[in-house]
Parts: C-alpha cells; structure tokens; sequence
C-alpha cells in the first residue's frame, strides 16, 4: 500500500485518530481505528473495539472531475443503502457510523475475524478456501445457503449489490454456524429493475467461476438455493418476481461477447 | 511442472522454428520465430521465459478512406491478395531456403471477422500441404496474452486486452485465462474508430491513433465534457458513450446552438472544440478501463498488469495505469510497443509454438475450420502450471 495515501488520511484524520491500514480494494483503503467520532471520551483503551474507515482516495489517472463526482456519488450511495439496509429485519450488513462525503470518508462497524490456521481474515473468499479439503462439506453448504438467502432478501427489498464477489461477503463466527455479513455497497443501488437483479446473480456467478473454478457449480446451486429460498417464502407475488429474475439471469448470461452458441 | 519439450524439434535440430499468420481483423500479419530447445523447459513454468527470437515480423495494414470502416469482402480480398507476398518476403527475411524445415505454421482460428480469418486460413493450409509441415489453430486473444509475457516477461499479470473487436479484464487460473470483465457491447477500439468515422479523420496509421493525437491538442484539460461513465460491476458498456458522443459531434458540426453544452446560449458562442471531445471521450473511456482493472488486481490479488491489443499502444492508457499502479503496492505495469501490441504474426506463431510443444498439432484439416466466435477461456492452456 502505498505511504503517500496513508499520509493523506492521517493529515486528513489529524493525529487523535491513529489508524492502521488493514486493505487495499479496489477504490478504496480499509484503515481499522478505536475512536469513534461522536462518543465523547478519546480515552478508548479497549483494543477489541475496533471500527472500519474506508476511504476513497483521490484517483490520480482519471480527470479530476470524474474523480469528484464519483467518489461523492459513490460514498453518498453507500452511507445511504447501508443506512437503509440496516433496517431491514435478518438482513446483515454493516452498521454506519458517519460519513464524509465530499472527502470519501465513512465510518461503519468492524466485522469479521481471523480464520484458524493462518488462512486470513474470514472473508467468504478466503473461507472457501480454507475449505478447500472438504470443499463440498454441510458447513459449506450450509454458509453459502445463507450467503444466497442475504442476497436473496437484498434483491427482495429492491435493492441491489452491483459488485458480488467472494471476497465481498464476510463471516462471522456465531458459535454453531458461520453467519454472513455483505459489505461494499459501493456500486450498490435501490432498483426495482430486474435487470440490475439479474447482472448481480451474474456478476456473482462469474466470480464464484472465476475464483473457486473446480467447484464454483455446486457452490453456484447452493447460493441460488438461499436465494430462491427468500422468494419462495413469499406469495404468489414473490414466485412471480423470482421467475422473472431468474428469467433475466438467463438473458444476461447470455449477453456476453463471443458467446459459443454451444453451452 | 509442464514439459514444454514433449515434441522435439524437427530433423534433431536444437530450435524451433514457427511461422504465424494473422488477419482476424484489417491487418495481415506473417512473423517467423525460433525457440531454442533448452534443457530447463522440460520441468518448469516458464512459458513466459522462451527466449524467443524474432527471424521476421511483416504487417500489411487494409486503410480505408477517412469516413469509412473496412469491409469483410474488401479485407479478405486485401489478405489473398497480399498473402503470398508477405510470406515469401517473411521468408527472405528470415533466411529460411527451405521452408519445410518449419516445424509448424500457425493461423488464426478465431475471433474475427469470418472472410479474413477464412482467407488466412486457406493459405496456412495451402503452405501446409506444400511444405507438410503440422498447423496449429491459435485463439487470438491468447496470441496477445502470450506475446505480451514473453516480450514483457511479467509473469503472472492482469491481463486488459484492448483492441477494435474486443474488451477484456482477464487473469489466468487453473489452465484458462479467465475473463473478469468485459464490454456488454461494443469494444473500445470499435467505439473509437466510429467516432474517428464521425468526424471524418483519417484511418490512416489508425483512426484510433489520430483521436490520441487531437486529444493532445486540447487546450483546456481542466475543463471535461460529461459523458456517461457506465461500469457495470466489472463490466462495461460503451455503445451508449459512443450515441451521445456522436450526436454532440453532429450538433457541433451542424453548428446548432441550441446545444447548451456546445454553445453558449446567450453569444452563440463555440464553447467546445473537436479536440476537447477526442479528449474527454479519451479520459472517460479509459478511466472506466483503468477501474474494471484496479478491481480485477484487487480481487486476485496481483500487482501486474500487461496490457495488450491495438488499443494498448495509447500512451494515454498507458500513463493512466501507471499511475493507477503507483498507488498499489509494487505495482508494475507492462506494455509493449506497436510491433507487439497491434495485430501480428509473430504473437500467432508464438501462442502456436507454445500449444505445438506442448503436443497440441492439428490431426485433420477438418479441424482447422475457423469461427467467428471464440471465447478467451475456451483454451485449454496447457503450456502453464
């Protein structure tokens, strides 16, 4: 990671916020801090309560002005879904805490935890590759159930990711069972389209293909077994909304260029 | 660990020799190259490492006149009628009396446009038959993808593939080069080259070229007209970009001043230049690259990014990502120039060799047909871990 955006933050935090920078996604950096903005005491000892910044640095190669405008798009869209989702009942995302959106700043709850055995930190990514050895195990199962049934009740909500990977959904350890958080709505919108549906069930399948590719098929069914699940619990209404979601994934599936008309 | 010496080369020499030949597209390329046999190929991962050595690299290009786009019926003509010439010219060239000591000949197999490929391919079957000596059919985009890494030497990078058919974000895992991203509809090169048929400028290096050029003749860079910006996950689409980018140029060309963004609404006065769209449209298209890209890195955790295809020789995007790049830890960018980066032969032969080595000749000439469609990931890639 590279020093100078470090530096932009800390400059921008002012040295009563220590941060220490934890990854670098795509468009933005995830710093971990123990302050929080608004609780009156400073004086936060406590190293296991931890929250999330992630901040948006300035991207230097496109024109500022498109710089501008997407990063307060971008950060604004996202304070607002997470605002949003949060109320949503059994659906888990992060919590948010504050945002600054003309410095592409947000503040929202840590999630997640270190894997055993040296496998990194607990995201779906890295947990399916934990699992590697008994890659078709009941806990996978049943973990990516739930991750398919989050998305399933995002999408029934009208709201959408528009950037599911693996890396992107994060576990937490319960006890018995994993249970899934979504992160990242940067590219997230409310939308009652299908179409946005059914781009984010493709975006989803390519990169479970793409990054666990010797099983992403049965992975795939299991995650559109949660999925279905959502709707399935509701009415006539949601059997219709899922058929027509389903529908549009096949349409959009085959959007792609260059496509064998084989498979 | 791969064996790249399954098949030795012929007649107990200690080299390889391949002819490729290219013309999915405008350009007929004829390169001949020559791998030495070496002892560490035999257990290792070093595809990228073949030392090669380039005996000839010949490219004629098909232009058409400015406000024209070239033709399957004109291009397959232009590639019968040069085909001869250019292979004698590569073996000349290249030194080689007697052409049956090539150990393959490679061609394209697909994607491209049909009558192109179709005339290539007849006269890849012709030599062979002539000359008895095995073809290879090569998927184009992993000719780039091959040349790229062994001019480059970036070993294991994000690969964007750039050019006037397609628009790729693809990175390798288990034996394919998988597509992470990539346009929904039109390809860059394609929105590029209609836009440059908009306004009517020359085809001449490349119409892709000349908008580089008038977008370095804008003088207020501060100053961006909006376009779209349409990302869609780690996908793209440019055909919308490319509508409303056009109908601003008609509007400006047909002076109406009605246009606010064009005009000033009160003096009539022009207020954007054809050298400040060239630019935004430049700056807006390659920002959207540039981020499919980042995201791409980002989810398989890779600092290296090669870019290949026409489109790569922009030294805008070039700079772009470098600098994308200087922010992500040890990131390097690879490029190559224009004899590497633009279609042509040499990559063929290379991919081809590869696959050769690998055992992979084609049995049957039944099996040299050559399609139109022919995804990235289709390949089987056996020549890496």
């Amino acid at each position: 990671m590279s020093q100078e955006i470090i530096s932009q933050v800390s400059s921008y935090l002012t040295s009563n916020v220590p941060v220490i920078p934890i990854s670098q996604g795509a468009e933005a950096v995830v710093f971990t801090t123990t302050i929080h903005p608004y609780a009156p005491s400073n004086n936060n000892t406590d190293e296991s309560i931890k929250y999330i910044l992630k901040y948006r640095p300035p991207k230097k190669y496109r024109h500022p002005s498109i710089d501008k405008a997407l990063t307060k798009h971008r950060t604004l869209s996202e304070s607002r879904i997470l605002a949003k989702l949060s109320q949503i009942s059994g659906l888990h995302v992060p919590k948010l805490i504050a945002c600054d959106v003309y410095n592409g700043c947000i503040w929202i709850e840590f999630l997640g935890e270190e894997l055993p055995n040296g496998s990194g930190f607990s995201s779906l990514k890295n947990y399916l590759w934990m699992c590697v050895l008994d890659p078709y195990s009941k806990m996978v199962e049943d973990t990516l159930v739930k991750v398919g049934y989050q998305i399933g009740l995002l999408h029934w909500n009208d709201y959408c990711h528009g950037d599911l990977t693996t890396s992107n959904v994060v576990l937490q350890n319960s006890g018995t069972h994993w249970e899934p958080y979504l992160i990242d709505f940067g590219l997230g919108s409310a939308s009652t389209l299908v179409e946005d549906k059914g781009v984010d069930l493709y975006v989803l399948e390519r990169a479970v293909n793409s990054t666990h590719s010797r099983y992403a098929e049965k992975y795939s069914q299991w995650l559109m077994q949660g999925y279905k699940e959502v709707y399935e619990k509701q009415s006539k209404k949601g059997q219709n909304k899922l058929r027509d979601v389903l529908k549009r994934f096949e349409e959009v599936r085959l959007r792609g260029r260059k496509r064998s008309m084989l498979g | 660990m791969v064996n790249l010496n399954k098949v030795l080369p012929r007649n107990g020499r200690d080299y390889y020799l391949a002819l490729g030949l290219e013309g999915s597209a405008n350009k007929l390329g004829v390169g001949i190259i020559k791998h030495p046999l070496l002892p560490k190929h035999a257990d290792s991962d070093l595809s990228h490492h073949c030392e090669l050595e380039i005996l000839a690299n010949i490219r004629d290009t098909y232009v058409t006149p400015p406000g024209e786009g070239f033709l399957p019926r004109d291009t397959a003509r232009h590639h019968r009628n040069w085909a001869v010439r250019l292979v004698r010219k590569a073996l000349q060239e290249a030194g080689i009396d007697h052409p049956s000591e090539l150990d393959t000949i490679c061609f394209t197999k697909g994607p491209g446009m049909g009558a192109p490929l179709h005339s290539v391919v007849v006269m890849a079957r012709t030599l062979s038959l002539l000359w008895d000596v095995p073809l290879v059919g090569v998927n184009h985009c992993v000719g780039h993808i091959e040349m790229g890494r062994e001019i480059t030497k970036a070993e294991n990078p994000v690969v964007l593939y750039v050019s006037g058919g397609n628009t790729q974000v693809i990175a390798y895992s288990e034996n394919r080069y998988r597509i992470f991203g990539e346009t929904l509809d039109i390809a860059i090169g394609n929105c590029l080259d209609r836009f440059a048929r908009t306004l009517k400028i020359p085809n001449e290096p490349s119409p892709g070229y000349n908008i580089e050029q008038l977008a370095l003749k804008c003088t207020n860079k501060d100053y961006l007209v909006e376009l779209p910006y349409t990302v869609k996950g780690m996908d793209l689409s440019m055909s919308g970009i490319l509508g409303y980018v056009d109908s601003l140029s008609k509007d400006l060309f047909n002076h109406n001043t009605k246009n606010k963004l064009l005009f000033d609404p009160k003096t009539g006065e022009q207020l954007v230049t054809v050298s400040d769209l060239c630019y935004s449209l430049q700056e807006n298209l390659f920002a959207m690259l540039v981020e499919i890209t980042e995201r791409a890195m980002a989810h398989v955790n890779s600092n290296q990014v090669l870019i290949v295809g026409g489109v790569g020789c922009n030294v805008r995007l070039q700079e772009m990502m470098a600098s994308m790049c200087r922010d992500r830890s040890n990131g390097q960018v690879h490029a190559t120039d224009e004899r590497f980066c633009i279609d042509n032969g040499v990559m063929i032969a290379q991919a081809g060799l590869l696959q050769y080595r690998m055992g992979n000749a084609v049995q049957d000439l039944a099996d040299t047909v050559v399609t139109q469609k022919f995804r990235t990931d289709e390949v089987y890639v056996a020549w890496r871990e």
